[in-house]
């Protein structure tokens, strides 16, 4: 993005990069945001101390507040070792330098992190193990293509530039296709719009493939030559007749059938599939399942074609210089803070210091995380704003924002390494948290030489070897460092144990005990499970294009255009329970529950409601207080949309 | 469409309020005093209608009605159809709010004079989109010079607008896309033009 200063310093203005193919010179309401948030009246400018008694915080020098934190470091550690500190961060203000964190934590002794992730994890691990590598297609392909099938994925909102290429796609004549439980932006402009029951996808791809394969649509030739365990795979599609898949997801045979037969005639066929199908426990055999089918089709390796899930053709970047990493490191699936935060012994967890995350409103049980935050002794919040998780704290440092320190930016869509300049300085007495690290390393008398001095050469010897001279053209624009061109597998090389598309992994069987051929099975918690005979109804929390999660939020100029939390619930579902329009209403399980109003809308499937996730401002619903937390199946994600309840009104 | 305006295309617009936001950087007018708003339309998604979005803010009418109603002459036509409104000349009696059949000028009781869109004339001037335009991650805001040729299908008026008083509003729409948008969309018009 370009940024224009007022005569204050203040930001003036925020244009997109037209030199930045993939957003075509176009800024999304949160990039426009940043003109706000960065000198919002809420920002947090100076430490803050949790007072001994009437709530609320009152600012404290660096120099106190470092020395106040570094002594109960130091005492704890003493008593209970360098793992009963929980450090927590999230991916929030997104950089390179964000990993010199763990040069303080490693000279310490360790602490307790987290592993897997909330948001992407299952389908990024089903990726690999089906195609060898998290890459796809540039972006500008999408305008090729002739079929585009968007499943789980509501671009409209979460991906506004990659809309713009499958409008341009529809406007040259493509077929946009969506599989998805609600209706959305996205949706509405669909030309096909199928509405499964939340977690059967798995049974949904089979179906289609097994319609593809018995009409002959597939690609022989592809098959033959870059296909593993295909004569597998088939033998399985013999279990998914379209009755069956119909009587599973839920959807009408013939609508199966039309949009199997659509997805395997038209070519080039783009699958662009989101992170929504896979927050179940189910996840990473679902994602496989779907990945296959392009390659059913032979879309892969084709301009206008693909299987687009995730982008690391950017993540080329070499591992910061760390000390050598000591023997207390111990780390705690993501899914699970609020779990371990109780019972986690030898040692218990005593501390946290959390920065660009919100877990007390962003991971599943958060009600559970805000009170094992609370039995802590010591709990440091880093962040920008006065977070539901900051509100937790003892002390809470102010974090810079994207433009008051030098960075390096990876992407997860496009395949371009960014260059952050630093345009402000930090107002008031905010530090970057590099600078907070090493300030905390002076004070433990550790070697602060492992954090840059001069941070443009610092991060220069982070391009990956032989890109180095390539750092001044990257300060000027976005570039592709992967060398991999724009058709992603355009030589069908794979590299999977067999370089071709594993159809069956034997990896997958090893490392996660999953089958070997992806298979539909249903959810713990899912509509078909005991549960729901008393909790009926699947709930999704969906991301919205207002925020990022629960960052934006708190903006006045966002909450002027953002869409209202409610309940969405089906008609048939709202008469059965006398809820109408506007009702207030009760959501609840056996986790938690939570109030909000209702809005009546026949465009959701009866059985599924939705919620939007991010709380961030007084009288949001807390919809993590119904989430559980699940493990996926692949790779330690979260499972937020594996949760049954029912709503009543109130 | 004679002077310069707007085209909404109903398809590529998902009514995220980029350009709500970018008319308020530039031009500093907010909340009720606003100059762009998005209207949804059947954000509910009724299965009778489609659903889709009017990012509208001055429609730079060929016979504005907020000109011919000012009494201090604060309007003013530019040879391009801009109509723009001079602030230092208003007299604040809101006359012009109760002509325009489109409720855009806006009265800020603070100032005691109204404002509206302007085109952002002067970006205009300089060969820059307005701001709402630039903004528009879609691309489906569009800014048409005077005298621009319209595609076959822009319409002056969809279901959820219409030209009560004769005034010629220069803004068009490309209408909706998408096999079922299209059949919503072709329903509703029936039903609105009976």
């Amino acid at each position: 993005m370009l940024v224009t200063l007022d005569e204050h310093g203040g930001i003036a203005r925020i244009e997109g990069d037209p030199s930045n193919p993939a957003t075509g010179g176009h800024v999304c309401l949160k990039g426009l945001g940043y003109a706000r948030r960065v000198g919002y009246r809420d920002r947090l400018l100076t430490p803050m101390r949790r007072r001994r008694s009437g709530g609320g915080f009152d600012p404290i020098a660096w120099d106190e507040v470092l020395g106040a934190i570094s002594e109960r470091l130091t005492r704890i550690r003493a008593t209970n070792g360098p793992s009963s500190v929980l450090y927590y961060e999230g991916s929030g203000s997104h950089g390179a330098l964000g990993g010199l964190s763990m040069a303080f934590w490693r000279q310490f002794g360790g602490c307790t992190t987290t592993y897997g992730d909330l948001c992407w994890p299952a389908g990024l691990e089903a990726t690999r193990l089906t195609y060898g590598a998290n890459i796809h297609n540039h972006p500008r392909l999408t305008r090729d293509s002739r079929f585009i099938l968007i499943w789980g994925h509501n671009p409209a909102e979460t991906n506004i530039h990659q809309w713009r290429l499958i409008l341009d796609a529809q406007d040259r004549g493509a077929i946009v296709a969506v599989v998805d439980p609600r209706s959305t932006d996205t949706t509405d402009a669909a030309d096909i719009h199928v509405q499964p029951r939340p977690g059967t996808d798995a049974a949904l791809a089979l179906g289609l493939a097994r319609i593809i394969v018995d009409a002959g649509l597939h690609d022989t030739a592809f098959l033959g030559a870059h296909a593993a365990g295909f004569e597998q795979y088939r033998a399985r599609l013999a279990d998914y007749p379209v009755e069956r898949v119909a009587d599973i997801t839920g959807i009408d045979p013939a609508a199966i059938h039309g949009l199997a037969l659509a997805y395997g005639r038209t070519r080039p066929a783009l699958l662009i599939a989101g992170f929504g199908l896979q927050r179940h426990h189910r996840a990473g055999q679902a994602m496989r399942a779907v990945a296959l089918l392009p390659a059913v089709t032979g879309n892969v390796g084709v301009a206008g074609g693909g299987w687009q899930y995730a982008n690391l053709a950017s993540h080329c970047l070499r591992e910061l210089p760390l000390p050598p990493e000591p023997d207390g490191m111990r780390a705690v699936p993501v899914s699970q803070v609020a779990r371990h935060l109780e019972t986690l012994t030898d040692p218990p967890i005593r501390a946290a210091w959390i920065e660009r995350g919100n877990p007390c409103s962003q991971n599943p049980a958060a009600p559970r995380v805000r009170t094992g935050l609370a039995s802590l002794d010591l709990v440091v919040v880093v962040d920008q704003f006065m977070t539901p998780t900051a509100e937790c704290a003892d002390f809470v440092l102010p974090a810079k924002t994207l433009f008051e320190e030098e960075d390096l930016v990876t992407a997860y869509w496009h395949p371009y390494l960014q260059w952050r300049a630093k345009i402000v300085e930090p107002p008031g007495q905010v530090k970057p948290e590099s600078e907070i690290w090493r300030l905390l390393c002076e004070r433990f008398g550790y070697d602060a030489t492992w954090f840059p001095v001069d941070k443009i050469a610092y991060l220069r010897q982070l391009l990956p070897a032989g890109h180095e001279s390539a750092f001044e053209a990257l300060m000027e624009r976005p570039l592709d460092l992967s060398g991999r061109g724009d058709v992603a597998f355009a030589d069908r090389r794979f590299p999977t144990p067999s370089g071709k598309v594993q159809f069956a992994s034997d990896e997958a069987a090893e490392r996660w005990g999953v089958g070997a051929v992806p298979e539909y099975a249903p959810l713990d918690e899912g509509h078909s499970s005991a549960l729901a005979s008393r909790l009926p109804l699947q709930l999704l929390s969906c991301k919205t294009r207002d925020r990022i999660h629960s960052q934006f939020g708190n903006l006045d100029w966002v909450r002027e255009v953002e869409r209202p939390h409610v309940l969405d619930i089906s008609p048939q579902d709202g008469s059965a329970r006398g809820i109408t329009d506007g009702a207030r209403v009760a959501v609840w399980n056996d986790r938690g529950r939570i109030e909000l109003e209702a809005r009546v809308t026949p465009g959701i499937r009866p059985g599924v409601v939705h919620i939007l996730e991010g709380w961030c401002h007084e009288g949001d619903p807390d919809v993590n207080a119904l989430t559980a937390e699940g493990v996926t199946d692949m790779n330690h994600g979260a499972t937020f949309y594996e949760c049954l309840v029912d709503v009543e009104r109130i | 469409m004679s002077g310069a305006g707007f085209l909404v295309d109903l398809h590529r617009c998902v009514g995220c309020g980029s350009c709500v936001l970018a008319c308020r950087i530039e031009n500093g007018r907010a909340d009720e005093l606003a100059w762009r708003r998005v209207l949804p339309l059947n954000l509910r998604r009724h299965p009778g209608g489609p659903t889709y979005f009017l990012s509208v803010a001055c429609h730079h009418c060929g016979e504005p009605a907020c000109l011919r109603g000012c009494p201090s002459r604060a309007y003013e036509q530019r040879a391009d159809g801009v109509v723009v409104h001079h602030e230092d000349r208003c007299l604040g009696c809101r006359y012009c709010e109760m002509t325009c059949p489109f409720g855009t000028p806006k009265y800020d009781e603070r100032l005691g004079v109204v404002s509206k869109c302007h085109l952002c004339a002067d970006r205009l001037d300089q060969g820059l989109a307005p701001a709402c335009v630039a903004a528009c991650p879609t691309e489906a805001l569009r800014y048409q010079g005077p005298g621009a040729v319209m595609g076959a299908d822009a319409r002056a008026g969809v279901p959820g607008f219409v030209d009560p008083a004769g005034c010629r509003p220069n803004i068009r729409f490309a209408p909706p896309k998408g096999a079922r948008r299209v059949v919503l969309f072709a329903a509703l018009e029936k039903m609105v033009r009976r």
